[in-house]
């Protein structure tokens, strides 16, 4: 029948729409090995090198090519997703948890967190901003006014991802908990948190990942000093070198190392679970 | 079963959930050392009840008291007041002793010197020695309920609350289980109030027996009392034990599909019923000549069930009839399907429910 | 109603009080993004002097906005370039999503294919506009396959640094969020009524356009308000691949602010957040997503 034309025609769109999701980067991780200082970002490869991966970290004699701002911009990227990690999680794990019980406008209070992720951070970014120039009258910072608008973002995410993982969580072992004259608090302590951990993991990667990408709400909110993304952001406008297509492949691997490690730990626990299963089977 | 002072008590308990009204007007006194087996259909709020109690759920009015102490307001861990899930609700990451241990070591007394010991003892006095370093997972669901109980135990309640503690479990554990719950709390001298939804082990189980129909105690009695002289149609019902027939009750006759009969007495009820055990009917041939009550029906169909056999008849009307017949009392009979038969009972072997009656 | 289902419907906390929980999170969300958001509508009536900006209410920079060629010229080119993204997105997606949704049996696949697809997402967002620089550019990589296949003599110059580039690269980025939710939807049809359906003789395409389309327009839906909504709010893509030539009402925020002209740069806010409402609004009338998901 027609499907079976159709599925082999799907399929390699498909393949073909992935190639164009992937194609780019590809393109840009071969240019990053580009011959330097004297090739440019383009096609052909004069040499194969990795003088733009040196040339990042200031490994290489200078040239005319001014080496990237990164080192600083790094730290406060590192430092401020951290804080938003922490500080999103913890919103996140509480509020959830106070949406396992119905209250009074918990539906108006759901869209307020959601609205978070949907504002674009054009307007967050600015609004803060407003309310830091012209209300407060302080002073935009990295750690500061950068630091809420990336909470507002990624709290929502940790929330949502919290709020799938109470769902399924079995209420009867915390009343257990009770029974056993076990305070409320020590039974989140002792009993929800050690079950809940792996939705508090995704929480927190998930945190990290975005606030350490953040550009558009960073670009209003942070003030003087640069983060990583502005740092990248900057060269975007002057001549390109392949050495922000060099960064480009170390952002993105450190981005996937983030990843692996998350997934180690998943599968860590996934797999102590499973070993216990089989045990059970033996037995 | 001995005059104590009540252990706990409900006065006048009412919950709704919305709409729904879960428990009306419980009032309930049970005293110490007694195994309680709290019966209803789904729906009657026998778990609602079991919730109030432990601090689960708060009451809409009405007071809990729990050794002369009104604990209406106070919150379940301060209650010491032992609960068993029917899905067990054992920490799954932890292993059977930590479990055992969890509430020793994280309650409000400080962790007792002897824990190890107590863990021990009481995990041995449910069978469980030798698996203590098992996780939960690694344990049958027999083995998980009795790490439930044990860790109920541990903590030496004086009432334990068990939610359908056996309803998780295979027929044949079902059976050895029953048996061991009541071993278990007669050695410990503690007060079990036993949610279930099966009549036979409610009545196999309870010392006295409590029946919930509509969030409304219906019965409160010895098994023997509850089956022997159900309270109302609805408790009849419920035993599963009972051919219940409607009809109108007008003075002392009662006239139902089997025409009038003359009664004397019953048990006051809003509508009127007539209920006559299963093991209390005789199947004879079709016109053979009956003096008291009887009614024609059709065989279908036949169970046998191990000490007895039940036939289902069907009435005139559609309604379904059945006939336990013991085998101690004589061998099977074999009837014919769809075949007419008369199936007969002594007046005085059925229950009258209606208004004004006494 | 079952004797155990009433008690789990009204979740359980004990006596403990956990609504104050919510407070730390909701005081947050009031002062860091209702607040700022009514402020821009409020500083946008704001007097605004060349360098300074005064709490006095007026008209000004409203009537600057609409009077303006630029300004109106780049709400313009922010719909326009938002229909185009659209229609790429819903276009390019769909036969994916129709491929990984319904298409492919296999449960583990799917998963596989959904989640290549949303890797990129965790890289970092302006590594892959950049991207697309050696890719459309005048020695890029598609002009030099071009040329090799003998497709074209000349490189295209007009791939990189004009709308179409802005388009490419807004439609890549994006182009996920569109086939997760109508792969999502496709998943859930019932395998059986187009089974019903094949057995009374309908052919792929009456099929189509009678049962699958309908049953995946709220993925559909979901997923065009969700680039929608990044689209409206979008600026970097603009700024670097369209070498400053397209003009979004993000790019006409961020130049405003850098000039300290906060008055203008709420004034085009107000605007975009409008716009975004009445674009998300008009979704919503389509399919009454309550319903439907």
């Amino acid at each position: 029948m027609e499907s079976r034309v159709l599925k082999p025609i799907l399929a390699v769109y498909t393949a073909l729409f992935i190639l164009f999701l992937y194609g780019p980067f590809f393109v840009l991780a071969i240019l990053s090995f580009q011959k330097g200082p004297e090739g440019g970002p383009q096609f052909p490869i004069l040499e194969w090198s990795t003088y733009w991966y040196r040339h990042i970290f200031g490994l290489v004699p200078p040239s005319r090519i001014a080496p990237l701002p990164l080192g600083e911009a790094m730290f406060r990227s590192l430092t401020l997703a951290f804080m938003t990690m922490v500080t999103s999680t913890v919103l996140g794990v509480m509020s959830a948890q106070a949406f396992r019980r119905k209250f009074k406008g918990s539906g108006f209070v759901f869209y307020l967190i959601v609205l978070g992720m949907m504002v674009p951070g054009v307007l967050t970014g600015l609004g803060v901003s407003l309310l830091a120039n012209n209300v407060l009258g302080i002073e935009r910072h990295w750690w500061s006014t950068a630091f809420v608008t990336h909470v507002v973002y990624t709290f929502p995410f940790a929330f949502l991802v919290m709020l799938a993982i109470l769902n399924r969580f079995d209420p009867s072992v915390e009343e257990a908990s009770w029974s056993l004259g076990v305070s409320p608090a020590r039974t989140f302590r002792k009993v929800t948190f050690p079950l809940i951990f792996p939705g508090v993991l995704s929480a927190m990667l998930f945190a990290f990942t975005l606030s350490y990408d953040e550009f558009s709400r960073t670009l209003f909110a942070s003030g003087r000093d640069q983060t990583l993304p502005l740092a990248i952001y900057g060269t975007f406008s002057v001549e390109i070198h392949p050495n922000v297509f060099a960064f480009g492949v170390l952002t993105t691997v450190f981005s996937f190392a983030l990843l692996a490690v998350y997934a180690l730990l998943m599968s860590l626990s996934v797999r102590r679970a499973r070993k216990m299963a089989v045990q059970e089977d033996i037995a | 079963m001995t005059d104590h002072q009540p252990i706990f008590r409900l006065e006048g308990v009412t919950k709704s959930y919305g709409q729904v009204k879960a428990l009306r007007d419980v009032t309930l006194r049970v005293a110490g050392n007694e195994y309680i087996s709290l019966l209803g259909p789904s729906g009657s709020g026998k778990s609602t009840l079991l919730r109030v109690i432990a601090g689960f759920e708060a009451p809409d009015s009405g007071q809990v008291f729990f050794e002369g102490r009104d604990i209406t307001h106070v919150p379940a861990h301060e209650r010491g007041i032992g609960f068993v899930f029917q899905n067990f609700a054992l920490f799954p990451h932890l292993t059977v002793f930590d479990n055992v241990a969890f509430g020793l070591r994280n309650g409000k007394a400080p962790e007792p010197a002897d824990l190890d010991k107590r863990v021990r003892d009481i995990i041995a006095l449910v069978g469980l020695s030798g698996m203590e370093g098992r996780g939960v997972h690694q344990i049958s669901g027999g083995q998980k309920q009795r790490v439930a109980l044990a860790r109920t135990l541990v903590m030496a309640p004086r009432l334990v609350l068990l939610d359908e503690p056996l309803g998780a479990l295979d027929a044949n554990l079902r059976h050895r289980m029953r048996n061991e719950l009541r071993a278990i709390r007669e050695k410990l001298g503690v007060t079990f109030l036993h949610v279930t939804g099966s009549e036979t082990e409610a009545l196999a189980m309870g010392d006295r027996v409590v029946v919930l129909d509509h969030g409304r105690i219906a019965q409160f009695g010895k098994p023997d009392e509850v089956y022997g002289r159900p309270a109302s149609p609805n408790v009849a019902h419920f035993l599963n034990r009972y051919n219940i027939f409607s009809g109108a009750l007008e003075g002392s006759t009662f006239t139902g599909p089997f025409g009038a009969i003359g009664v004397s007495g019953g048990t006051p009820s809003d509508k009127p019923a007539y209920a006559i055990r299963y093991d209390r009917m005789t199947v004879e041939p079709a016109g053979a000549p009956v003096a008291g009550p009887a009614i024609p029906a059709t065989f279908v169909a036949s169970e046998y069930l191990g000490s007895s056999v039940i036939y289902f008849f069907e009435a005139a009307d559609g309604q379904v009839i059945e006939v336990e017949h013991h085998l101690s009392l004589g061998a099977p009979q074999s009837y014919e399907p769809k075949a007419q038969y008369l199936l007969r009972w002594r007046p005085e072997d059925a229950i009258v429910f209606g208004p004004g009656v006494n | 109603m079952s004797d155990t289902a009433l008690p789990a419907a009204s979740v359980s906390s004990g006596n403990s009080k956990s609504a104050w929980l919510i407070v730390p999170g909701m005081i947050w969300m009031l002062l860091f993004l209702v607040a700022p958001i009514l402020l821009i509508l409020y500083v946008s009536f704001w007097t605004q002097t060349t360098f300074k900006i005064e709490p006095t209410l007026t008209l000004q920079s409203w009537k600057a906005f609409f009077g303006s060629d630029t300004y109106l010229a780049s709400l313009w080119t922010t719909i326009r370039i938002w229909l185009l993204v659209l229609a790429a997105t819903f276009i390019v997606g769909y036969p994916t999503a129709l491929f990984v949704g319904l298409f492919v049996k296999n449960k583990t696949l799917s998963t596989v294919l959904l989640v290549i697809c949303v890797i990129p997402f965790w890289t970092s967002f302006l590594i892959r506009v950049l991207a697309w620089r050696p890719m459309l550019g005048k020695e890029g990589a598609i002009n030099i396959i071009l040329q090799k296949f003998g497709i074209t003599s000349q490189p295209i110059e007009a791939l990189l640094f004009t709308e179409l580039s802005v388009v490419i690269g807004m439609t890549q980025i994006y182009v996920v969020f569109m086939v997760g939710p109508i792969a999502f939807m496709l998943g859930r049809i019932d395998p059986n009524i187009i089974e019903a359906a094949r057995d009374l003789g309908a052919g792929f395409g009456r099929i189509f356009w009678k049962i699958i389309f309908p049953l995946s327009l709220p993925g559909v839906i979901v997923g065009a308000i969700f680039v929608s909504v990044m689209v409206l709010g979008e600026f970097a893509t603009a700024a670097a691949l369209s070498g400053r030539k397209v003009n979004l009402l993000g790019n006409i925020i961020v130049t405003q602010v850098g000039s300290l002209k906060w008055a203008m740069a709420s004034v085009a806010g107000v605007i975009l957040t409008i716009v975004m409402g009445l674009v998300i609004a008009g979704f919503l009338r389509i399919v009454d997503l309550k319903r439907e998901l």
